[in-house]
């Protein structure tokens, strides 16, 4: 339940606070490092106990209540079938909102806001598998490669594959 | 504080609770008098443990069919500000509009199903309503 709120790391070296800088929201999902536009969250939060739906796709393991809102959870890694992130009792999830979707993102660890600097950002691998194929772009701080997501994008793809019943979803 | 109340019928698919509103329920009984062809298994909820009790729900133009479930457990008189839609994303990616929300029942949120929906896409989806006689005994 805690804000979202400024790494203690250093800022990477030669990335000052100019208007080329942008926060971005740094988390770890799998063994690596991914990172989305900071203003899409508004929060971390604990996990509470998941309620599971009925025949609901993988990428979605359950929704929980916070602060009398219920939430649905998405697991990146089982979206791009990379294998599940483990839940358990101390698993944060950061809640963004992507359009009119507000979801709980759960990862193996948060890392918080990172600044970068735009000019240092690299356009994505050309392949196009897994969670590359929602690259916008790779960086690099003093701790290694941040790959950023595009999660308005990935989470759009999630709604779409999912097949929804006859309706466009909203 | 206007806080109208809703009452809701507990009952159990498999290990998990579920509710629906009392108003969407024909009948509670035991499955002796029914016949097969009208029982309705295999639902999104999961299966049962057992043959023990059926829900009769209306599924429109007259129709009816009989949801098993393994137990009911009565009904609650829940007010509407415990009862919650289903979130806009989880709605969009359900194979299934059964689940319409979620009701906080002693701070556990427990799934509301709409039966009369929840019944047609189980119709929809083709024959196997029932798992064959002998799983009955």
């Amino acid at each position: 339940m805690s804000p979202v709120r400024p790494s203690s790391e250093p800022l990477p070296t030669g990335a000052g606070r100019s208007g080329a800088d942008a926060w971005f929201f740094c988390l770890r999902i799998l063994g690596g490092r991914y990172a989305f536009e900071a203003p899409l969250v508004t929060e971390v939060v604990r996990l509470g106990p998941l309620t599971r739906l009925p025949a609901a796709p993988s990428f979605l393991p359950g929704v929980f209540t916070h602060r009398g809102e219920v939430l649905p959870v998405l697991d990146i890694g089982q979206l791009v079938g990379q294998g599940a992130v483990g839940i358990r009792a101390s698993t944060r999830a950061a809640v963004v909102h992507c359009g009119p979707w507000k979801v709980a993102v759960v990862s193996d660890g948060m890392e918080g806001l990172v600044l970068i600097s735009r000019r240092l950002v690299e356009p994505p691998p050309a392949e196009s598998t897994g969670l590359a194929e929602f690259l916008s772009g790779v960086a690099r701080d003093r701790q290694g490669t941040i790959a950023v997501l595009d999660l308005p994008r990935l989470v759009e793809a999630a709604r779409s594959r999912a097949v929804p019943h006859g309706s466009d979803g909203r | 504080m206007n806080d109208q109340v809703r009452e809701l019928l507990l009952y159990q698919v498999g290990a998990r609770t579920f509710v629906s509103p009392v108003a969407d329920v024909l009948r509670i009984g035991n499955l002796d008098d029914v016949a097969l062809g009208d029982l309705v298994e295999g639902t999104s909820l999961g299966p049962t443990f057992g043959r023990e009790r059926g829900l009769a729900v209306a599924t429109g133009e007259g129709a009816e069919s009989v949801l098993v479930v393994d137990q009911v457990l009565g009904v609650r008189r829940v007010p509407e500000s415990d009862i919650h839609p289903l979130p806009a994303f989880a709605a969009a990616v359900l194979p299934s509009s059964a689940v319409s929300g979620l009701v906080l029942l002693d701070d556990t949120p427990t799934l509301l199903v709409d039966l009369p929906t929840l019944l047609r896409e189980r119709l929809a989806a083709g024959p196997a309503r029932t798992p064959p006689p002998a799983a009955t005994a």
